[in-house]
């Protein structure tokens, strides 16, 4: 560690725990850096660092992203998707908290965002969970980890902002394709979970539909779910680039939510413009000062460094990997996916390389990973708008959510020791170089 | 009066974002129309959509600065008791004024008047590139102007209005 280094992670530390925003802890913390360097204060060169960070086309699909997603959530296309799962799964003891989950990674195919779909998909199915006789807060546990399988599952947000932190050596289209296992696998391990407790507490099932009324209603989710054609379709046909496909996507939740199911009215359209906007500054000022910082780390070999200790200690790839697990769940404990992705892929890239990991593998490790952190408190923002949405508490949520948390750790720990289940369908779709 | 500024400075860059983001959507859109139904590919497109989200992004940072809206992480701050907690928040927006100062105004002014006098000219829409980034001091000025807002409600007035929802991605 030289000195540079220990200034830019205490003052990173410290910052952080005078709640300031985590962009600016990295931006500061850069400068008392390079102050520790002797250098002159390099506010030009930091200031250039968070420009060239954010100069780039490829994340114009965050924006697109994010704005089709509010689209969606208003727009009506959850209750399609839920009437859909429900033809499939309704049936099954427990069928509503099984509705729940398909629906969050239907939702989850056509859209970016993992709040979006706590939102849609928990301000319907909660409601209608508890009337129905399930358990208040098992509702808002299944939602909050439901939603998680939609960052897996492709189009992801995160997913553009690792393919950027690793410098580009992962694709945008290879990262999206190799979620799909992954992300199904989470969901059947969290609809294992939740049968398993409907047995238990005796849910009832749902009502069995007959053949037609379940085509019938699969007809009805078929627009929205022709988005997952065009959309990741189209970009792996090479029609579209990821930002021409996000921007598709926006005009094709746009004709959906407007003018077919009118449930967007065209005066509410700037509102969520806006919050487009401000949502993407967010990530995007994230973005850029996470260059800078990074930018300072390369420069005193930080990543070098630690792989070259890490590789005098740790001498396999299976302990490394549950070394890393265990670190990034404590981060995503206390810090969001977004930061969290930009701070640690530049640092432990170098390392799994090293070890052999394929950067494309350890994408999907490091979004699993964090996706446990969107569920857990202190800092866990789909479980807070989860218990928001359902009007419970988090401490009440607690007890109902650990088994929860251990699905998602399982399939994490699946994915992590078999590589396959990323590589193999990127592979066939010869997206990994 | 404070409040007032903030309210007519809110307005004018929130309108700025919303016009700007569906411009971009709509640039974008035309480049896949151009490509795939006039055969004839945009060339300015995916440059002017380039420029506008870093203006966007820039501008949209300082919005967030003063509705609250960007990460971090509010665990231990939330236990000290109220009087501690307001002065640290101080604390924060006095860090954040300090930052935005000298590294957007001053470090991007600089970086401005680099940049032009390179001269450096973009390939298709021929703007000067300094002139984009003009946007890191503008944002750094708005970025000062919130925080030091935010740092004089604190000052004054006792009980402060929560923070809005925090949208990740």
């Amino acid at each position: 560690m030289t000195w540079p280094i220990i200034v830019l992670f205490a003052s990173f530390f410290l910052l952080l725990l005078l709640n300031v925003p985590v962009a600016f802890c990295m931006g500061i913390s850069t400068i008392c850096a390079i102050f520790a360097m002797g250098d002159l204060p390099a506010f030009t060169a930091v200031a250039h660092k968070i420009t060239t960070g954010i100069d780039s086309f490829a994340l114009l699909a965050i924006p697109f992203f994010i704005l089709s997603g509010l689209l969606m959530e208003k727009g009506g296309i959850a209750r399609r998707l839920i009437d859909a799962a429900n033809a499939l799964v309704g049936r099954f003891r427990g069928g509503l908290a099984l509705v729940n989950i398909l629906t969050c990674m239907l939702f989850g195919a056509i859209s970016g965002s993992a709040t979006a779909a706590v939102s849609a998909i928990g301000g319907f199915m909660v409601p209608l969970m508890n009337k129905k006789g399930y358990n208040c807060e098992f509702n808002t546990s299944v939602t909050v980890t439901a939603a998680t399988t939609g960052l897996l599952i492709p189009p992801s947000n995160v997913m553009i902002v690792y393919s950027l932190a690793t410098g580009g050596m992962v694709s945008i289209a290879a990262i999206f394709i190799a979620g799909y296992i992954p992300g199904i696998l989470t969901g059947i391990a969290l609809m294992v979970v939740s049968t398993i407790f409907s047995i238990k507490k005796n849910y009832g099932k749902g009502e069995i539909f007959s053949f037609k009324q379940t085509i019938v209603r699969l007809l009805e989710a078929v627009g929205p779910l022709l988005l997952i054609f065009i959309a990741i379709g189209g970009i792996l046909l090479g029609w579209f680039t990821p930002t021409e496909a996000s921007a598709v996507a926006v005009l094709y939740s746009f004709i959906l939510a407007v003018p077919v199911y009118r449930e967007v009215k065209l005066k509410e359209i700037p509102r969520l413009l806006l919050q487009t906007g401000v949502t993407t500054s967010v990530v995007f000022l994230l973005i850029g000062t996470s260059m800078a910082m990074s930018w300072i780390m390369a420069s005193e070999n930080l990543p070098q460094n630690i792989s070259e200790a890490l590789i005098g200690t740790v001498n396999n790839k299976i302990l490394l990997l549950l070394i890393i697990n265990a670190l990034m769940l404590v981060v995503g404990c206390f810090m969001d996916m977004t930061p969290a992705i930009l701070i640690f892929t530049p640092i432990f890239l170098p390392v799994i390389m090293k070890f052999g990991i394929h950067p494309l593998h350890f994408g999907i490790i490091l979004i699993m990973n964090l996706c446990i952190g969107l569920c857990t408190p202190p800092v866990g923002t789909c479980l807070f708008l989860g218990c928001g949405i359902a009007q419970t508490t988090v401490s009440k949520v607690m007890r109902h959510i650990l088994p929860f948390y251990a699905a998602m750790i399982a399939a994490l720990l699946i994915c992590t020791y078999v590589p396959g289940l990323s590589m193999w369908l990127p592979e066939q779709l010869q997206l990994v170089k | 009066m404070l409040l007032k500024i903030k309210k007519v400075l809110d307005m004018a860059l929130e309108s700025l974002i919303m016009i700007s983001v569906a411009v971009l959507t709509l640039d974008v859109l035309w480049q896949v129309f151009t490509r795939f139904v006039l055969k004839n590919p945009c060339t300015w497109s995916e440059e002017l959509a380039v420029f506008m989200i870093i203006w966007v992004a820039l501008l949209g940072s300082a919005v967030a600065l003063g509705r609250g809206s960007h990460l971090g992480v509010d665990y231990f701050i939330s236990k000290l008791p109220e009087k501690l907690r307001i002065k640290s928040e101080i604390l924060v927006f006095l860090l954040i004024a300090i930052f935005a100062l000298t590294v957007f105004v001053i470090g991007g002014t600089n970086l401005v008047i680099s940049i032009v006098h390179l001269g450096q000219v973009s390939p298709s829409l021929g703007i000067q590139v300094g002139y984009v980034y003009l946007a890191v001091p503008i944002s750094g000025f708005f970025m000062t102007l919130y925080s030091v807002i935010a740092m004089t409600e604190r000052w004054s007035v006792k009980d402060i209005q929560n923070t809005q929802r925090k949208d990740a991605i």
